[in-house]
């Protein structure tokens, strides 16, 4: 279909123009619509679209895109493009993208698991905590009650040395 | 580059055997050829290896090497700095899957080191500073775990690891961070393949946070019937619970895989016995044969020594015939470097040397 106003190129824009009752259908090129100054067929610019695209793939991009990691001066818009972090120190720098990306990957974002000794005993305890918390909603699943209570009494234990701790270092913040 | 005599003496003594990982031996070992665990740790000082300069690259690759020979994790513990070696030795070092196929290709300081039964290797420099490595001849998850739990715990107090209490072991790849652990069975199911099973039992694996591979990893080729299964997810989940996962999986793949054997057996008898022994024939007399031809008819014959139908061959030469026919082995163990014609040439009289057939 030609432009209906400069009748040369393809018409590529289509409107409805709608007056009281009067329905009109109008066909143009992208320069004769334009030029008609319409707000409605204002083109989006390559940024836009591009920006438009990102934030319903990675909407945290936008927020995070000026954040650089100080230790290695990786980018954040780097890391996403390429998929590699620069240092440890990123895992912090960029601990708001991270998260609901990692959740995203793995389902979680919270680690359970092996804790190296050099990070300390409190540590090696709260990880047994999260870790029991999880045995026990499975044991209550299994409706196995016997194994859930011997489970909550472990994670008493556990959560009162580290409260002791807690406290302790509050004091000494304090 | 050259290697010193004695370098080369010491490599060419290794691609003369395989690893004990090949000894089809352990549980489920019909199905099941080896176990592996893998752990990526990074150094808390540096910067993950694809931002690290040269010097710092150099810095850490010294530093892992001393701790290394210092933490004794085995008594025959032996380095090879990777920059030092031909290109082909680095082949040999994947296809025995002593390092990866990034670690092959890639360049700058970087090395692996491995115990003499090969059950033990750390590579240096991969992607992450450190990725340790433990394999198992069968279905070993937890003695493998175990293993690799020690020699962790060895070398951290040498070397201060990257770790965050909410992320665990930081890696360069947000994909393996947590516990850094990737644990992968490398089965053998020629009859699921047979009976166009395959995809559902990879599908259904995909709904338990386990991927399936090609046997030298990420985005290889599933050859002779060889497929790596391996936990997708690595942050949220404790070491012993992806475990946990597995072992409940794997006895059943391996179970299914039975159950289609059995089926086979029952219902075309004459057709597999056919398969087997034709396979098992053309080894035997051809005078050439590709890389993939070789491990499409020895994993036939795996499965038809597996079957009782064929019992004048071991499990451990057939194991063994996966890794030694692979190009840069036939290249070390013809001492020459041989283009894919002459490789199909030597390929094919060495499995009938094996096989014990007329030459």
């Amino acid at each position: 279909m030609k432009c209906e106003s400069c009748n040369k190129r393809h018409a590529t824009v289509h409107l409805t123009e709608i007056n009281g009752d009067e329905k009109r259908e109008r066909h143009l090129c992208e320069e004769c619509a334009q030029s008609l100054n319409n707000p409605l067929v204002k083109m989006p610019t390559p940024a836009d679209i591009l920006s438009s695209l990102i934030n319903q793939v990675a909407p945290e991009i936008g927020e995070m895109s000026k954040t650089t990691c100080p230790a290695c001066g990786l980018s954040y818009l780097e890391f996403r493009s390429k998929g590699r972090l620069g240092c440890p120190m990123d895992y912090t720098a960029f601990k708001k993208g991270l998260v609901p990306l990692l959740e995203k990957m793995h389902g979680a974002s919270q680690h359970i698991g092996k804790v190296p000794s050099r990070a300390g005993k409190e540590l090696v305890v709260k990880n047994e905590i999260l870790q029991l918390r999880k045995e026990l909603d499975k044991a209550v699943e299994k409706e196995d009650y016997e194994k859930a209570a011997k489970i909550r009494d472990r994670i008493f234990e556990l959560s009162a040395s580290e409260d002791k701790k807690d406290e302790g270092t509050l004091q000494q913040n304090g | 580059m050259n290697c010193p005599p004695a370098k080369i003496k010491k490599m060419r003594e290794l691609y003369s055997k395989t690893g004990e990982w090949l000894r089809g031996t352990g549980p489920e070992s019909d199905i099941v050829i080896s176990t592996r665990i893998r752990l990526a740790r990074n150094l808390a000082n540096f910067p993950f290896l694809h931002r690290a300069t040269e010097g710092q690259r150099k810095e850490v690759e010294k530093l892992v090497r001393e701790k290394l020979k210092e933490a004794t994790l085995t008594k025959d513990l032996h380095y090879v700095k990777l920059s030092e070696v031909s290109s082909v030795d680095r082949l040999c070092l994947m296809e025995r899957r002593l390092i990866s196929r990034e670690h092959a290709g890639g360049d700058g300081e970087r090395g692996v080191a491995f115990g003499k039964s090969e059950t033990i290797s750390v590579m240096v420099n991969e992607e992450d500073h450190l990725r340790i490595q433990v394999i198992r001849s069968g279905f070993e998850l937890r003695d493998a775990w175990k293993t690799i739990d020690e020699i962790d715990n060895t070398l951290e107090e040498k070397l201060h690891y990257a770790f965050s209490p909410r992320f665990g072991y930081l890696t360069a790849c947000p994909t393996n961070v947590g516990t850094g652990m990737r644990a992968s069975v490398m089965m053998h199911l020629p009859a699921l393949g047979l009976a166009h099973h395959i995809e559902k039992v990879f599908n259904a694996v995909g709904k338990l946070g386990l991927i399936v591979r090609g046997i030298y990893g990420e985005g290889t080729q599933a050859l002779g019937d060889l497929f790596q299964i391996s936990n997708q997810f690595t942050l949220g989940k404790s070491e012993v619970e992806i475990l946990e996962i597995m072992e409940g999986v794997i006895p059943r793949i391996a179970g299914y895989e039975r159950m289609a054997r059995k089926a086979l057996i029952t219902e075309n008898k004459e057709q597999l016995e056919d398969r087997v022994w034709r396979s098992y024939g053309m080894l035997k007399v051809a005078r050439m044969l590709s890389s993939e031809e070789a491990m499409h008819l020895l994993s036939q014959v795996r499965m038809g020594v597996n079957l009782g139908l064929i019992n004048d061959v071991s499990m451990e030469t057939l194991n063994e015939l996966f890794i030694l026919t692979l190009p840069a082995h036939l290249q070390k163990l013809e001492g020459k470097e041989m283009e894919a014609n002459e490789r199909n040439v030597i390929r094919a009289s060495y499995v009938r040397k094996r096989l014990g057939a007329f030459q």
